[in-house]
């Protein structure tokens, strides 16, 4: 049959050239030409001819050396930070010999002070990674759907389209608004304030600290399951109603035209079917995509955090507790801070598939 | 944002700064007095935001 023509005839009438090439670009920028090989037509060519689009060993091959690259940075900043504690280490066993006690208090808490130094540098690396990271995927997705929506009413959902098109463009961007604005900086300060308070002997902000972190989880977790629900209870519905229409308009052009009514009936639900495919190729991109947006950043924080633990645990024997103490909080913090980047990746992803699996002809 | 970022500094540099002070005085029967007007301090420092908030309204 001709079916592959027409398919990517109207593919080639639905997007323009040049319409994701912006997408593409900052995606293959930021994902260091990872994501190079699922351009939407190699998707299309996938679909059409039933292949898997996952059989390219340079992924796997990339994703291992990033990685690697990765652990071997990170390897750096955990050298730094155990060879400073072994020095608080000396500091403490020889601090019997000075004359006065407050020597060898005023070196340790300047010697924590070089540690603080170089975790809050690197932490600023993460944190601003992440905001980026929230950044990039919210203005993906502010590209991607409005083709997705316009499919979607072109497939026939022409009330889920409407309906739809405002909540999860306006979701999009106040999602992103409050991730930035409130959520990440919470956990900003949740991580200085307890990073100060291995600086002191008595806990002066340890628990403000956790109540930020916990709170900034919370208010995450209960934004996604509301937005989650609402968007999927209302595509659930429209998508009754819609099918309700389009099988009305289907049987009546077949029953009610005498001769020529049996044909345009299934012409019209070719070009439907022809219609939903090509809205899975472009939302079948789109999680692509923002799958790869989320993916190098969160490898690189994870590791970052792992590393902040492992240190934490190293670090026990040879210096106050309180450091390790304060190093394992970090890596808590660096571990919320993925946990909400991922939450937010999720919640897109839901809204993509929500829209791809709204009239499926 | 501003607002947040001015707290967590002021968090910062008034516990450092006490912690310095502490290590510097010199121990008599006062000590234990002064730690308690310096954990005030922090106290006020702390509670900075909601002062600033109860004055907008």
């Amino acid at each position: 049959m001709e079916y592959e023509k027409i398919l990517e005839e109207q593919f080639n009438n639905v997007i323009e050239d040049g319409m994701m090439d912006d997408v593409a670009n900052t995606a293959s920028n930021i994902t260091y030409g990872l994501s190079d090989q699922f351009s939407l037509e190699n998707i299309l060519n996938a679909t059409i001819e039933g292949k898997s689009i996952f059989d390219n060993p340079i992924l796997i091959e990339e994703m291992k050396d990033l990685f690697f690259y990765e652990i071997k940075s990170a390897l750096i900043l955990s050298v730094e930070i155990i060879s400073v504690c072994i020095i608080i280490g000396i500091l403490k066993n020889l601090s019997t010999s000075f004359n006065s006690k407050s020597v060898a208090d005023i070196s340790m808490l300047i010697c924590t002070m070089v540690i603080i130094g170089i975790t809050i540098n690197n932490f600023r690396i993460s944190y601003n990674l992440a905001i980026d990271s929230v950044g990039t995927m919210a203005d993906t997705m502010a590209i991607i759907t409005p083709v997705l929506i316009g499919i979607l009413i072109s497939t026939g959902g022409i009330t889920s389209g409407t309906i739809l098109s405002p909540m999860i463009i306006g979701s999009i961007s106040g999602i992103a608004f409050i991730v930035k604005t409130f959520i990440l900086p919470a956990l900003f300060t949740s991580t200085i304030l307890s990073l100060i308070n291995c600086l002191t002997e008595k806990n002066y902000v340890n628990k403000i600290a956790k109540l930020l972190r916990n709170g900034a989880v919370a208010v995450m977790g209960l934004l996604m399951v509301v937005l989650t629900g609402i968007i999927s209870i209302q595509g659930l519905l429209t998508d009754t109603s819609d099918g309700l229409l389009i099988n009305t308009a289907k049987y009546s052009l077949s029953a009610f035209i005498p001769i020529v009514g049996g044909f345009t009936s299934d012409t019209v639900d070719l070009f439907l079917r022809c219609m939903s495919s090509i809205k899975s190729v472009v939302g079948i991109f789109g999680i692509i995509i923002l799958l790869l947006l989320i993916l190098v950043p969160l490898i690189k924080i994870i590791i970052i955090a792992v590393i902040y633990k492992i240190t934490s645990a190293l670090c026990e024997p040879i210096t106050e507790s309180k450091i390790s103490e304060g190093l394992n909080d970090m890596g808590s913090c660096l571990i919320s801070i993925g946990a909400i980047m991922f939450f937010n990746a999720l919640l897109f992803i839901m809204f993509i598939s929500t829209i791809m699996k709204i009239g499926g002809g | 944002m501003e607002q947040l970022y001015t707290w967590v500094k002021d968090v910062f540099l008034i516990i450092i700064s006490l912690t310095f002070f502490q290590i510097l005085v010199p121990n008599s029967n006062m000590t234990k007095y002064l730690k308690f007007i310096f954990s005030m301090v922090i106290l006020a420092v702390i509670l900075q935001p909601i002062v600033n908030l109860i004055d907008m309204k």
